[in-house]
């Protein structure tokens, strides 16, 4: 796998040298960006913006963006939905209408991005997601939609067949109460063969912390697996609370359990064996992960996050965007240029589908006993604990 | 699958430390509508600042738990007493000002929460979350057993104070009736700021005690103030047994449902058990019936 790592950072340089080529810049272009900062999702939410930031750091650092005949310094336009649709579609409006702003970028949530999608449509803004994990969210014909990050159906797909490699049956699942988790498990039955039985499903609501009565429930079925759809905080909720009451099925997770934060929340003790799907393994040798990684723990003093990750090359793909359109100003010709895009970022390489839909490399990473990580699937990725 | 007695009982432990959790924020609800006609729909972010509280002293002060519970229910003590004084003083007789005051206080205070400690949740290492006590095939955290004690405690305290003190006695007596009250030499005011304190202090205890089971955030309260609200409704407005027996109640039912629904559907049971009783006592369970009520 070396020559392609080594190509991806070659060319994600390259990118960033053209970006950055054109010295000292005068004007400076708006970029809109939706969010969750406050709110049960702000978590998350945080991760997100400090990839966005990452991203304008090094474009202005590298003194801006040559668009057309003009050099641009980046600005970000913030706006907070709080993971609400209402103000998600009230956001965009008003980067349309008061910023004007000829791109957005964001989003934590499906339902408030559903709600913005809409919207940039009818003011022909393409919209790029970077976190949200509905599948349908890119299947609503909206040409001015576009997803960065993989959906639930993709990051299903890698879950499935490792659970099916290791014959993890009953299976359980504890997942959100939303279309994320909800989506997850009716995409993950879909998946899996049906000798692979179904011992229980429970949902939970955002926010809830007690999940004793799905441990009890799990105990009852006798699950040799459990798959936690969830973000960082239940997650080491329902971990703590399904080893303390003495339940040790293989435990099978989200992106959000493969990180070294994580590990600060739940003892490693915990988590020894636990596998979880990634968008991006924070402990990968390959260079383009290694650089990033590096980049990000020298601006925010802490582990390299995938949902930054993947903000980054979402803010990096527009502006590649805009430059191959020409225009700082026209919506319609950078939406244009998006679908036409191709371009190995850090989270691997990235091109558009017919639905607007990108289809980065999913891995499944496994803890090991001393608190590190490795990478476990796919069979030409893995590594040994320290290496994801 | 049936319901295996192991099951059942694992769940009567959990519902109980839940409802133990629920007792103390009803009885903080109770006590304030009681004695002032209050309904302080903020009671779930004293109840949150209790959690955090706890961890700001457990962290950056001393490590001793137990000391730093007193010093979290002292603490949010006079938070009480400053939120008496800055707020709901002013507010007494006028419930549509309470009820926004309370909103815009939830807004505040959470979004403080985030600002001062960030938007990550925090996670209270304490000793009793790390030692479990085995029963048979079932397993709890020993901080599980201390939720249960520290609330009959503070139940059995609140009783005695109530009913041995004179600060109590007057308590009660403000309650029943503020002017006759003051005829016999009780400052309702006086009163009214202790009333306050003593609510957020059980607020504080319960967000004190709960935190480091779960996690300390800004919406921590949000629950438990529902379910505390619904306590008192079920069990009756102003009845402090009713408060105690409908947080019990509420926490037990809605473990139980979940070994025969879906663990989302666990509030819907409480709800729909709740509208049950008060279609045939609207006063509630133990509440006193008023003219004019069916």
């Amino acid at each position: 796998m070396g020559r392609p790592f080594s190509a991806a950072v070659v060319s994600a340089m390259a990118s960033l040298c053209v970006i950055a080529s054109a010295g000292a810049a005068e004007k400076s272009v708006d970029i809109g960006i939706v969010g969750a900062r406050t709110g049960p999702l702000a978590a998350a939410g945080k991760f997100q913006f400090n990839g966005f930031d990452l991203a304008v750091d090094a474009i202005n650092k590298a003194g801006g963006v040559k668009i057309g005949n003009d050099t641009y310094k980046i600005a970000l336009k913030i706006y907070d939905t709080h993971c609400n649709a209402a103000e998600g579609a009230s956001a965009m409006e008003r980067l349309a209408n008061v910023d004007h702003v000829v791109v957005v970028l964001g989003e934590v949530c499906s339902p408030a991005a559903a709600a913005e999608a809409p919207v940039a449509s009818d003011y022909s803004i393409p919209l790029i997601l970077t976190v949200p994990t509905a599948p349908d969210l890119t299947k609503q014909g909206n040409t001015f939609l576009f997803r960065v990050n993989a959906d639930t159906d993709q990051l299903n797909k890698a879950l499935a067949a490792y659970i099916v490699e290791h014959r993890w049956s009953p299976l359980a699942f504890i997942a959100w109460n939303n279309d994320a988790g909800r989506g997850g498990v009716n995409g993950m039955k879909a998946l899996l063969p049906k000798d692979i039985a179904i011992g229980y499903v429970g949902y939970f609501d955002v926010g809830t912390v007690d999940f004793s009565s799905d441990v009890t429930n799990i105990r009852k079925s006798g699950a040799r697996a459990v798959m936690l759809l969830m973000d960082e905080e239940p997650g080491a909720l329902a971990i703590r609370q399904i080893r303390d009451a003495g339940v040790d099925a293989q435990l099978v997770g989200t992106l959000a359990m493969g990180s070294d934060r994580f590990l600060k929340r739940v003892d490693a003790k915990y988590l020894d064996g636990m596998a979880q799907y990634n968008a991006f393994p924070p402990g990968a040798a390959a260079p383009r992960i290694v650089e990033f990684a590096k980049a990000y723990h020298a601006k925010f003093g802490e582990e390299a996050h995938g949902f930054a990750a993947q903000s980054y090359d979402g803010l990096m793909l527009a502006v590649k965007a805009m430059q191959a359109a020409g225009t700082a100003s026209d919506g319609a010709a950078i939406k244009k240029a998006l679908s036409a895009q191709s371009y190995d970022g850090v989270i691997g390489h990235i091109q558009f589908d017919g639905d607007n839909q990108a289809h980065p490399p999913v891995y499944v990473t496994q803890w090991c006993n001393d608190g590190t990580r490795k990478i476990d699937f796919p069979a030409d990725m893995r590594s040994g604990c320290g290496g994801g | 699958m049936g319901v295996t007695l192991t099951a059942l009982l694992e769940q009567i432990a959990n519902g109980t430390m839940m409802g133990a959790i629920y007792v103390l924020v009803a009885l903080g609800l109770v006590l304030i509508f009681g004695v002032m006609e209050v309904l302080n729909f903020a009671h779930g972010v004293v109840f949150m600042a209790g959690g955090y509280a706890c961890d700001f002293f457990f962290v950056h002060l001393f490590g001793n738990y137990p000391a730093v519970v007193i010093l979290t229910m002292l603490t949010l003590a006079l938070v009480g007493l400053a939120l008496e004084r800055a707020v709901f003083r002013r507010l007494r007789v006028n419930v549509p000002m309470q009820i926004v005051a309370s909103l815009g206080l939830i807004l505040m205070a959470q979004n403080a929460a985030v600002l001062l400690f960030g938007p990550s949740a925090l996670q209270l290492s304490v000793p009793t979350v790390h030692s479990l006590i085995r029963v048979g095939d079932l397993s709890f955290t020993v901080q599980h057993v201390v939720v249960i004690v520290a609330a009959v405690a503070a139940i059995v305290l609140l009783q005695a104070f109530l009913h041995w003190t004179k600060l109590g006695i007057a308590l009660r007596a403000t309650s029943q009736n503020p002017d006759a009250a003051r005829v016999v030499g009780i400052d309702p005011d006086r009163i009214y700021r202790i009333t306050f304190a003593v609510s957020c202090a059980l607020a504080g205890l319960g967000g004190a005690l709960l935190g480091p089971l779960f996690l300390i955030s800004p919406q921590m309260g949000d629950l438990p103030m529902l379910k505390g609200l619904t306590a008192i409704v079920l069990g009756g407005m102003g009845s402090i047994p009713g408060a105690i027996i409908g947080g019990l109640a509420i926490g037990i039912i809605e473990a139980v449902s979940t070994l025969f629904i879906s663990t989302d559907y666990r509030d819907m049971v409480v709800f729909v058990i709740l509208i049950a009783i008060l279609l045939v006592r609207p006063w509630g369970l133990f509440g006193v019936r008023v003219r004019g009520e069916a």
